[in-house]
């Protein structure tokens, strides 16, 4: 039934299609070979410097045939037209001349563009005139492009308003959380589409991670080099980015990379060194002061202290395990790439080595990549083309962010933070000491780190063909083909003398993840005006892609021998329980859109997806996704024309539908897990239901509208743009609690809805533009305000932690009214002083139980007694405002880049500090607790120590996480062209640059820009373990050929 | 002609690019697959005992959270300095309320076998492969079923009685009202009456299932526990003298030794394996082992009260607990500061704690003579039937027999004490004490636990279910 009619559908669709291009085909056939009537000698000028233009596009007007100046700026036209004709003469960042050839030698300067209008930018599927432009996009500024970095997502930050990118990491190769206009999504996904040259690529941590090894996810964007990235735009509204329907409710990073420029050959090498740092380190008890604690603590309870006066005095400093562990780190990265083309081709081609040690020992990321893009007219009016790229990375990364249950699993961070510093880090003889009589494994966490194998390798090969053809002018049809092909490899070996091999003899493990995707895009555009008043582009297309996931691991353990590591799982005595998995999922896609503009002045986008998915229930595999936008350039009508002061006007208006699959696979049937059983000792595998199906699962769906204003003052010295949106996200995908009684905990169902809305303003502003010296800003502000409106019939519910520790504390809390990442838990009142005061006051434990100097909580509805309904909010991670600063300053030939950053209002629960706080006799805790309640200090803020004090998830460890941080500092020097020519080069540019120099922050953890739990939109700001930030000092050169 | 290859490639893509949006997952098997052939009804139960050993991401049932409401409450056990969990401390100090999170983790896991157990029964009830073994699966399914609401029903009193899956996603339609404390028992009489067919005994890779003593024995339970005398006599009767061979070890070290499994003494057990993979995370066994150098376990005996209950050559002693071990790495002896409890820990697996081979006895022989014991005192006082049933047990702990001639009060204490005795982490002690009314007298002894009150009798519905289902009524005092 479903097959007729999708294949029915396929029909109504593509045979006009077919029928459309066979009949200009016919016509095109008929068009005889151009003769040679006239040839034309020109040189092209930038009209200022009167430096030769290089790859300016040169047409006859009213015909396709073009050609481009080479590296003298000069070009010659054989053509069939006879003089005269008009010509027309393009290049990027100039504005386009018409001029009448009429067969004499022509000398054509070119003024610098300074109206952004003409500007072309990249939308979906196409590109438009900035000014004809309806919807919501950014321009990632060429100086965020240039940064050092290991990833396209980090260069996002602070690049655009509406985007927020948390670092989630300081682990070499880990991703970014981003977020464009606040998380839409509680279950699914909320990482916005990247297009990287045309193909869509979802950034899932889960595609690199086959659940071997532990740590911080390894970004799958790591792959792609960022140096190759010749722009990044951001589409934010649903008038930009519904024609992505089905996966543009999180918006749309389109990625395109360098091409090759005609009449060029360019060979450019750039490099650049530096050395990294951990930004901060925590105050933690010295060993004198860990051991009279563990004394005080002793006496307190009534039993004999373990140290007496002289032997506390003796541990003097102890052991410092932070600088045992973290390093300073160097990072290096090298790329030769060598980019032209011709009359016909276009080509870029670079390669790409990147080295980052990371700042805790043993930790490395590497990427060796390639890329090949190459563009070749075949004809006048046929094209094909290829983005190619490759690379092969390497990742060694320690046990970080949320792994194990305690401070002393498996968490090296933890376990490095939490050894007592009254233990030696080695033997008298050099060697590791491995004796800790405070834990139950004989290891040192160091050692942990240099012996410990925990390695990703990546694979990735993502290309892009096309062909696209000219069937008559302004009718271009396009078919491309793609394939991202990604395979990661993951190796773990936790030796006999690990803490984590300790237990096992010895622990290997290997997993291996293929994710290969396909796609066929098909599309035709129309562009058609008339009169030079009515602007038409029309797009219609087709678009499949198919994913299929496999995975497998493996592992053993008891090993007699750590030498063989995981290259040899069979000289394990036990094996660990092999898995392997496989998925596949499937989009459809109808696409079009028709944008109309009339004079450039009234414009007007209607696009539509239709997609069909197979990630969703039988009955709702399509959705249906539309929006039309609406800009108006105020600037351009006569009453404002006369008026100097402002040189654009533009009021946009947009509204528009869009969707999220990301979901995961096969969510909608109810799908069986293995149970096993030892009966007498034999293990029996059976199998039962893990969740209830539910048919009916569909697309959630974001209605989005915007409204925006771009004005630009003084000639567009000043530009300022500014949008108010509001998001409503319907039909949310959400793990709803049933009943337990029906043997299962949730359900996945479309209940409930969540809204964003904020206000986004970016301002750039040329302040001073002399011949000497010139000062650029720009300012990045967002504001979002998110709010979870219904859970169905929930008021609110607890959100599963996946770490032991954190879970039993529900730290987070999903409420209606309120926003995601909501922290839930008791409000502190100081300490209680007196014993009076603890027979007057409602407790948390029973009134035997309760001591002075422990921690009062406030009885919030008055009942009498603390117990989980005095927990309120105790506020949310997300920030109030984010923003960014960037001040760009040329002065002869050094130019300087300041690049502030920051967030405001957003809290942050310092999980780590709780968990160091329990001074439980064996693990290290900070220095705050030196401030403990005792009789002789009666602190009113820090309880007594006690040898087993209970976490409770309180206020006390909600902290500010607002900070304003100097990103990036980066001193650049170009040489003269006249002192390089020696070595003939055409261009040299030194720099020094200094990343996350200062952060000023209220935040006592390692670092306020923070996330344990990654891409999770739920439990956002929780601080527990994550792998700390760090600065970077960096040198580089770019030198062109 | 490179048009026309275009053109032709278009055309091509027209006709063979659209992929197919069905979900046809290779690695998973789908609920409408299930229960088709007889290996697949054997699967569906071999999951109902498994929710007995493994949760995955939670501990097991039995073999860890069962003992904190069991244990952990009473005057047996308590939290030790290494618990981290709120929850757990709070139940130790019987200051536990409706959002405790192991009390949410027995109702789950509870209710994650009963569905799994009404999956079994109604669809290999309607399924054609041989009879013998048809009937056996679905009474081995109604055996569990029985076990776990026979828990239920005992920690919350008025539960949920649901007897099949779910049939459909709509909210209201999956929740279900309290059925009365008698519903329940009836429904597990009902069920454990047609489990008494089940087979005497298994061979190979069977033993361990549900047999027809062990649904008699759970019988004698739980006419025991509804004070029905006169029934669990008759059933304790048939377990003991219906030729199922069950007896007592001649030694107590036996029933919690891996070699005696499923012996002639274990009746029913969860089923542990060390080491065998996913399904096994016992960790009770390492929780009562976590250190071999002076960091305390998560568990520790309530006070000095439950090791001085035994007399010096009761050689139940040193089977339930330990002061001193030796480290398997090391080799080194260490003597502990106080006494921690043995029973399972696994001596042969100590380099993996966490990961004890020995199974969790949930109805043996010892019990059931017990059983009868009590019940024959309370119906006709000291005969020498019940005098002779308790001596079984204490003649075999080496401490010879009960003082003849003592009233029906005084061997009813003895016989409470000699339960104690024998079944120290046997998730047995809060039944026990609830079920005689001992409760808050016991248990206040603790000093620890002086907030143990007459609420305690029941443990709270868990509140978020109260908020998924607004229909359950909360026990008193909660």
């Amino acid at each position: 039934m479903q097959k007729i009619y999708k294949t029915k559908r396929f029909y109504v669709w593509f045979v006009p299609i077919v029928t459309l291009l066979l009949s200009f085909n016919t016509s095109a056939q008929v068009q005889t070979k151009p003769l040679i009537n006239s040839t034309l000698n020109g040189q092209v000028l930038d009209a200022k410097t009167q430096e030769p233009i290089i790859g300016a596009n040169i047409t006859i007007k009213g015909t396709t045939h073009e050609v481009a100046t080479n590296s003298d700026g000069r070009f010659s036209f054989v053509t069939g037209q006879k003089f005269p004709y008009t010509l027309i003469i393009r290049s990027v960042t100039y504005k386009t001349q018409e001029l009448i050839a009429t067969g004499g030698a022509l000398i054509i300067r070119l003024e610098e563009n300074v109206s952004q209008l003409n500007d072309v930018v990249v939308v979906g599927y196409g590109t438009q005139r900035k000014s004809d432009v309806t919807g919501s996009l950014s321009s990632v500024p060429k100086e965020n492009l240039n940064q050092a970095t290991s990833s396209v997502d980090n260069l996002l930050r602070g690049s655009a308003p509406g985007v927020q990118v948390t670092q989630s990491s300081g682990s070499p190769g880990a991703s970014a959380s981003i977020r464009i206009r606040g998380g839409n999504s509680i279950t699914g996904g909320n990482e916005p589409l990247y297009v990287i040259d045309g193909f869509p690529v979802y950034n899932d941590n889960a595609s690199t991670t086959t659940g071997v090894g532990s740590g911080a996810s390894v970004n799958a964007l790591s792959s792609i080099n960022p140096s190759d990235i010749e722009s990044i735009e951001i589409l934010k509204d649903a008038s930009a980015t519904a024609i992505y329907g089905s996966r543009g409710a999180n918006g749309v990073v389109i990625v395109t990379t360098k091409k090759g420029k005609r009449g060029t050959n360019n060979v450019t090498y750039s490099a650049y060194y530096g050395l990294q740092k951990i930004t901060k380190e925590l105050d933690l008890l010295n060993g004198s002061q860990w051991a009279q604690l563990h004394d005080d603590i002793q006496v307190a309870s009534g039993v004999a202290p373990s140290y007496t006066a002289a032997q506390i005095a003796a541990f003097g400093a102890g052991t410092d395990w932070q600088a045992a562990a973290f390093r300073t780190a160097p990072v290096q990265n090298h790329e030769l790439s060598i980019s032209g083309g011709d009359d016909k081709s276009r080509y870029a081609i670079s390669g790409n080595y990147f080295d980052q040690d990371g700042i805790l020992l043993n930790t490395n990321y590497k990427r060796y990549s390639t890329r090949f893009n190459y563009d070749h007219d075949v004809s006048e009016k046929f094209k094909v083309g290829v983005n190619l790229s490759s690379s092969y990375s390497t990742s060694l990364s320690a046990a970080s962010n949320t792994g194990g249950n305690t401070l002393t699993s498996p968490n090296v961070i933890t376990n490095i933070i939490s050894t007592a510093p009254v233990i030696a880090l080695r033997n008298a003889d050099g060697s590791y000491n491995t004796i800790n009589p405070y834990s139950t494994t004989v290891s040192n966490p160091i050692q942990d780190l240099e012996i410990v194998k925990n390695q990703t390798l990546i694979t990735r090969t993502l290309g892009n063909f096309y062909g696209e053809y000219k069937i008559i002018p302004g009718l271009t049809a396009k078919v491309s083909f793609g394939a991202d092909l990604l395979n990661t490899k993951q190796n773990y070996y936790a030796p006999s003398n690990s803490a984590n091999g300790y237990t096992s003899l010895g622990y290997a493990a290997v997993g291996n993840k293929t994710v290969n995707t396909w796609l066929n895009e098909n599309t035709i555009t129309y562009d058609k005006s008339f009169n030079d008043k009515h602007f038409f582009n029309v797009l219609v297309g087709y678009s499949t892609q198919f994913s299929k996931e496999e995975s497998a691991t493996s592992g053993s353990k008891n090993f007699v021998t750590d030498l063989t590591s995981y290259n040899s799982l069979q000289s394990g005595s036990q094996t660990i329980t092999p898995t392997s998995d496989a998925y596949t999922w499937a989009l459809n896609s109808y696409l079009a859109r028709i944008n109309y503009s009339y004079e450039h002045k009234y414009n007007v986008t209607v696009s539509a997806r239709a997609d069909g998915s197979s990630r969703f229930g039988s009955g709702n595999k399509w959705g249906y996704f539309p929006s039309t936008g609406f800009s108006w350039n105020a600037g351009q009508e006569d009453f404002l024309k006369d008026v100097k002061a402002i040189s654009n006007l533009k009021l946009r208006l947009s509204a528009g539908i869009t969707g999220n699959q990301e979901i995961g696979q096969y969510q909608s049937l109810s799908t069986l897990s293995p149970f096993t059983y030892d009966f007498n000792g034999t293990l029996v595998t059976g199998f039962a239901a893990t969740r209830l199906a539910n048919e009916a699962l569909k697309w959630e769906k974001t209605d989005q509208y915007d409204s925006g204003l771009d004005l630009g003052l003084l000639d567009n010295r000043i530009n300022l743009s500014f949008d108010a949106y509001y998001k409503k996200t319907n039909n949310l995908l959400l793990s709803v609690p049933i009943p337990l009684s029906t043997g299962f905990a949730t359900s996945l169902q479309n209940i409930g809805s969540l809204s964003n809305k904020g206000l986004e303003l970016g301002i750039t502003t040329d302040n001073i533009k002399g011949s000497k010296f010139t000062w650029k800003s720009s300012l990045v502000y967002s504001l979002n305000r998110n709010k979870v409106l219904s859970l169905g019939s929930l008021s609110s519910y607890f959100p599963t932690v996946s770490n032991g520790t954190l879970s039993v504390l529900q730290p987070v809390n999903v409420v209606v009214g309120q926003p995601l990442g909501t922290f839930w838990g008791y409000k502190t009142d100081g300490i209680f002083q007196t014993a009076a005061e603890i027979a007057s006051s409602a407790t948390l434990d029973s009134k035997a139980n309760t001591k002075v100097g422990d921690q009062r909580y406030v009885d919030t509805n008055g009942d009498g007694v603390i117990n989980s309904k005095d927990k309120v909010s105790l506020g949310t991670a997300q920030p109030k405002f984010t923003g960014s600063f960037t001040n760009t300053f040329g002065y002869n030939n050094f130019d300087l880049v300041v690049f502030l950053q920051g967030s405001y209002g957003g809290k942050i629960y310092n999980a780590l500090k709780q968990q160091l706080d329990i001074t439980n006799l064996s693990q290290n805790s900070t220095t705050a607790v030196l401030d403990s309640y005792s009789a002789s200090n009666p602190s009113n803020v820090t309880p007594r120590a006690s040898s087993s004090p209970v976490a409770q998830m309180s206020s006390r460890y909600i902290e500010n996480g607002s900070y304003l941080r100097l990103k990036s500092l980066t001193l650049g020097y170009t040489f003269n062209q006249s002192s390089i020519s020696k070595i003939h080069a055409k261009q040299l540019r030194v720099y020094i640059a200094a990343q996350n120099l200062f952060t000023w922050t209220k935040y006592t953890g390692y670092d306020p820009e923070v996330s344990s739990f990654e891409q999770s939109n739920v439990l956002q700001g929780i601080d527990y373990g994550a792998y700390p930030n760090y600065k970077t000092f960096l040198a580089g050169l770019s030198l062109t050929f | 002609m490179i048009k026309n290859i275009f053109l032709g490639i278009l055309i091509a893509i027209a006709f063979t690019s659209c992929n197919k949006l069905n979900e046809n997952p290779v690695s998973v098997i789908t609920a409408a697959q299930s229960f088709q052939t007889q290996a697949d009804a054997v699967a569906g139960v071999t999951a109902v005992y498994s929710e007995l050993i493994y949760d995955a991401g939670e501990q097991p049932m039995y073999g860890r959270n069962i003992n904190f409401l069991t244990d952990m409450t009473t005057d047996d056990l308590a939290a030790g300095p290494s618990a981290i969990n709120p929850y757990v401390r709070a139940l130790s100090a019987d200051t536990y309320d409706a959002s405790n999170d192991r009390v949410l983790a027995i109702w789950r896991q509870t209710y994650v076998g009963i569905n799994r157990a009404n999956v079994a029964v109604d669809k290999i009830s309607a399924m054609t492969f041989d009879q013998t073994t048809r009937l056996r699966l679905v009474r081995e399914a109604k055996f569990l079923r029985a076990l776990y609401y026979f828990n239920l029903v005992r920690f919350f009193g008025a539960v949920p009685l649901v007897l099949h899956d779910a049939t459909s996603v709509d909210i209201t339609s999956l929740k279900t009202n309290q059925s009365t404390v008698t519903q329940v028992y009836q429904q597990i009489i009902a069920d454990l009456t047609e489990a008494e067919n089940l087979p005497a005994t298994y061979t190979g890779a069977d033993i361990g299932r549900a047999t027809a003593g062990a649904a008699k024995s759970l019988l004698v339970k739980v006419y025991l526990t509804q004070k029905d005398w006169a029934n669990t006599i008759l059933k304790a009767k048939e377990v003991m003298n219906g030729g199922y061979g069950y007896a007592l070890f001649a030694n107590y070290a036996d029933v919690f030794n891996k070699s005696a499994k499923n012996g002639k003494e274990h009746i029913f057990s969860a089923q542990f394996e060390a080491n065998s993979g996913t399904g096994n995370t016992s960790t009770l066994m390492g929780a009562s082992f976590t250190g071999f150098a002076g960091k305390v376990p998560a568990d520790l005996p309530a006070d000095t009260g439950v090791y001085n209950i035994f007399t010096a050559g009761d050689t139940r002693k040193a089977v339930t607990f330990y002061k001193t071990f030796t480290n398997p790495a090391t080799g080194t002896k260490y003597t502990f500061a106080s006494n921690y409890f043995r029973k399972y820990v696994d001596s042969t697996e100590l380099s993996t704690p966490a990961q004890s081979g020995i199974n969790f006895p949930i109805l043996r022989y010892a019990d059931v003579l017990l059983m009868y014991a009590e019940a024959v005192n309370e119906t006709s006082g000291p005969t020498a039937d019940a005098y002779n049933a308790i001596n079984l047990v204490r003649n075999r702990a080496n401490i010879g027999d009960l003082t003849a001639g003592l009233t029906q009060s005084a061997f009813r204490d003895a016989l409470y004490l000699e339960r104690r005795k024998e079944f120290v982490q046997e998730a047995q002690r809060w039944f026990d004490l609830v079920r005689t009314g001992r409760l808050v007298e016991a248990v206040s002894k603790v000093a620890a636990k002086t907030g143990v009150s007459t609420k305690n009798y029941l443990f709270p519905i868990p509140q978020s279910e109260i908020s998924v289902n607004s229909g359950l009524i909360q026990n008193t005092g909660y």
